[in-house]
């Protein structure tokens, strides 16, 4: 069964590749602030821009070694070709690369629409005003790019189908309460990372069937140490793969592509593009977000809520929002006597073999 | 020798011994500030300082003292001292410089760190990495906090619910400040700073016009150095008065053709900040005749006001600044724009591993000017205040390659 999500990820490309020969739009996006509903609903696929294990060669030329990783993998997979199927891509604002990697994509890599949110950081009332006003903007520029309106209905429709598809993530995700989860922490963002390039509709199915299945399995993964992890866009399974062959398990996140993505489901209103706004706004911090510490608060109830062992930071190196809140994050983990490891992922390969014996003694320490 | 070479520099102009007055002066006042009990506000940079001034609240801009920190050659122990309290060697080295002067309680002057903040005031629209700052000061100091947020236009225009989420912040801010200050806000006060904020802010960008004068009547070092008041003192008749004159004398120059550099060979645009460890950078240009004639640095600060609609127009300020909110293509039309008024004819990338804000899209840009206008660039990298990674011999080759393609177009 996860075989299928990781399927769908890792043909990801070529799938994308078939939709385009049958005659759908795709758009990119970056991050987990920009509103997948409102692409939907213009009748084009959105898929989530990540990066990958390739060796970076030709971003080389366009950004300096002292950008984060995710942006020159993500920049280095465009430039060679990989995201030519791409209509358009949607940034919204967050960290200081984003708002600069829409430019250069936009300079370096023929792609037929681009658009910017001038996403606020806050989350006051004036904020989510001045949010809606963007995504309204977004809404008229998508329907001058497709010609076609795009009606509150369908704008309704889509927030449903995506509160459905973070529903069953939530789901999923609660199961890891249990003392042995039916998910590994790398199967789980398997199927988690497969909803990034698979249309809602599909994606909800195999989460249902995944439920059901999961709900008469015999759970594996006794004995495991109890951790989480936490960090910016870290996405490589095989370090989660290898805390489990080390005798750890992960059964909870603080990630953008893990628990941030899906935990704020939108709370329907009679203005959609509203619903949405407050979503986007009010949902779980990223540390882009002032004020932040919201995030750590969650964090250490998270630990308890899941009875977390340990806690293993992953962070991007580079990623300044992040490491900004590194050395509070630390103290307020040492409060709370919860074991913390810091790891810092550099160049994305074959790190798993790197960090192997810091999260063996990690391990040993609390075991 | 930094130090040197700005003694000569004031030899040169009248208004320099005033600009160091005005500094002397300023940080003596904080002193007594504090010492009284009044209010003081630490500020980034490029924040809304005409709301401390119109409310009597003393502002004090850590960026600035890194600065200083810098040319005093302490920024690499502050550096240090913050990096050994878990901050990652790779942020910001303005943030790093501060935290580790406060940890150390260590300065420029009177050997202490700055007087403390009795409230913090941070904007955005420049970098997120300064929000980030101030909430670790927050934390550290246990004082209010304001961001000032902003919704970014980037490549396009600034829309008017963009500039409607500013100035409904700058109201807001208003009341944090008559709360944390117990002063009384008075908008025809706010009228009269907002005035001189950008009287001073016209003058200086008089003068950056007249450097397109051939040969350029005023020195990057001047520049860099004279825009203490423009930053610091934005809403003050002081600073309005030094720019008169900075403005007169330098209009004077460029009347009778004096140049500020013997020897004007090549016209260089500088993007963006100067390495302030190392002024001499630009002594070492000059002596191959390429002379700085326009910068981008000081185009980020700054910028007028419509004081008719005070707060609207100090937002437009911000939300429209040409350099800091906008993306590589706006960017490149701009640096050709002023390649083309300024006579450039070659352009140096500072590429500071500490903004990278800043430095994200140096290369396209550089690529940009040199296709559509055949103008070539240089790009070399250091931290523009923490010496540690310095290496003069690659900066210098980087430049020196620039001049042989510039000497074989002469
Ligand atoms: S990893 Fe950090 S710096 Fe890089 S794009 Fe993500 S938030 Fe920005
Ligand atoms: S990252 Fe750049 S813009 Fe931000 S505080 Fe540092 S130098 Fe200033």
């Amino acid at each position: 069964m996860i075989a299928d999500f990781q399927e769908k990820y890792s043909n990801r490309h070529q799938i994308a590749g078939q939709w385009k020969k049958d005659g759908k739009k795709v758009f990119g996006y970056f991050c987990g602030y920009v509103p997948e509903e409102l692409i939907s609903a213009a009748g084009i696929i959105p898929v989530r821009v990540l990066g990958s294990l390739d060796t970076v060669s030709l971003a080389d030329a366009h950004l300096q070694t002292f950008i984060c990783a995710f942006a020159r993998s993500c920049l280095d997979q465009g430039l060679k070709g990989v995201y030519d199927y791409l209509d358009g891509i949607v940034i919204s604002k967050t960290c200081d690369i984003t708002r600069k990697m829409l430019g250069i994509w936009a300079k370096n890599i023929n792609i037929p629409f681009t658009a910017f949110i001038g996403a606020p950081s806050k989350r006051t009332e004036s904020a989510r005003d001045c949010l809606t006003e963007e995504f309204r903007d977004l809404r008229s520029k998508l329907e001058e790019f497709t010609g076609k309106k795009i009606d509150d209905d369908s704008i309704n429709r889509s927030i449903e189908i995506y509160n459905k598809s973070r529903q069953l993530l939530n789901e999923l995700y609660e199961m890891k309460k249990a003392d042995n989860p039916p998910l590994s922490g790398s199967e789980f963002y398997q199927v988690v990372k497969a909803g990034f390039v698979t249309p809602k509709e599909e994606y909800n199915e195999m989460l249902s069937a995944l439920k059901a299945k999961l709900a008469s399995s015999k759970p594996s993964g006794d004995g495991k140490i109890r951790l989480m992890v936490s960090g910016s866009t870290f996405e490589d399974v095989n370090v989660l793969k290898m805390i489990e062959d080390v005798g750890g398990n992960v059964v909870a996140d603080d990630l953008c592509i893990g628990r941030r993505y899906f935990r704020d489901l939108t709370q329907p209103a009679s203005d959609p593009i509203r619903a949405l706004a407050d979503r986007y706004q009010m949902k779980i911090t990223c540390p882009c977000k002032h004020p932040s510490d919201e995030r750590l608060y969650r964090l250490i109830e998270d630990v308890k809520e899941y009875r977390v062992q340990g806690v293993i930071s992953i962070v991007q190196k580079y990623c300044d929002t992040h490491l900004f809140e590194y050395p509070y994050m630390r103290d307020m983990l040492q409060k709370n006597d919860i074991p913390f490891l810091y790891l810092e992922t550099e160049d994305r390969m074959g790190e798993e073999g790197q960090f192997k014996t810091r999260v063996q003694a990690f391990l040993e320490m609390m075991g | 020798m930094s130090e040197k070479k700005s003694a000569k520099v004031k030899k040169r102009l009248k208004t320099a011994g005033k600009l160091g007055k005005l500094m002397d002066d300023y940080y003596k006042e904080s002193a007594v500030v504090k010492a009284e009990k009044k209010p003081v506000a630490w500020l980034t940079s490029v924040a809304p300082v005409e709301v401390c001034y119109a409310l009597d609240v003393f502002p004090l801009y850590p960026e600035n003292y890194a600065t200083m920190c810098s040319a005093r050659k302490l920024s690499a122990e502050f550096c240090a001292e913050a990096e050994a309290k878990g901050f990652s060697p790779d942020l910001c080295s303005y943030a790093l410089n501060s935290f580790g002067s406060i940890y150390l309680d260590k300065g420029p002057f009177m050997g202490k760190g700055l007087p403390e903040p009795d409230m913090l005031i941070a904007t955005e629209h420049a970098c997120l990495s300064m929000t980030k700052w101030w909430e670790v000061l927050a934390r550290h100091y246990n004082v209010p906090l304001y961001v000032v947020d902003a919704a970014l236009p980037i490549d396009d225009e600034v829309t008017s619910y963009q500039v409607k989420y500013f100035a409904d912040q700058l109201r807001e801010l208003v009341e944090f400040v008559e709360e944390h200050s117990g002063n009384k806000f008075d908008i025809d006060r706010f009228k009269e700073v907002l005035g001189y904020s950008d009287e001073a802010s016209k003058l200086f960008m008089e003068v950056g016009d007249l450097r397109k004068t051939i040969p350029s009547p005023v020195s990057p070092v001047e520049i860099f150095t004279n825009m203490f008041p423009l930053v610091t003192l934005a809403g003050k008749r002081e600073s309005t008065e030094f720019y008169r004159e900075f403005c007169d004398e330098i209009k004077a120059l460029a009347e009778k053709k004096v140049p500020a550099v013997p020897n004007e060979k090549y016209r260089l645009l500088w993007d963006l900040f100067p390495v302030w460890y190392n002024l001499r950078l630009f002594r070492y240009m000059e002596e191959k005749g390429g002379v700085v004639v326009a910068d981008v640095y000081a185009t980020a600060f700054g910028g007028r006001i419509d004081i008719s609609r005070p707060f609207e127009g100090l937002a437009e300020r911000y939300v429209a600044n040409p350099i800091l909110t906008s993306g590589v293509p706006n960017l490149t039309e701009l640096y050709k724009r002023l390649v083309k008024e300024f006579s450039v004819d070659g352009v140096v990338f500072h590429s500071n591993r500490s903004c990278r804000m800043a430095s994200m899209g140096q290369y396209d840009i550089k690529q940009g000017i040199f296709d559509d206008l055949g103008v070539p660039g240089a790009i070399f990298e250091t931290d523009f205040i923490d010496p540690r990674t310095y290496s003069d011999e690659q900066v210098k080759d980087t430049l020196d390659s620039l001049f042989e393609i510039l000497e074989a177009r002469k």
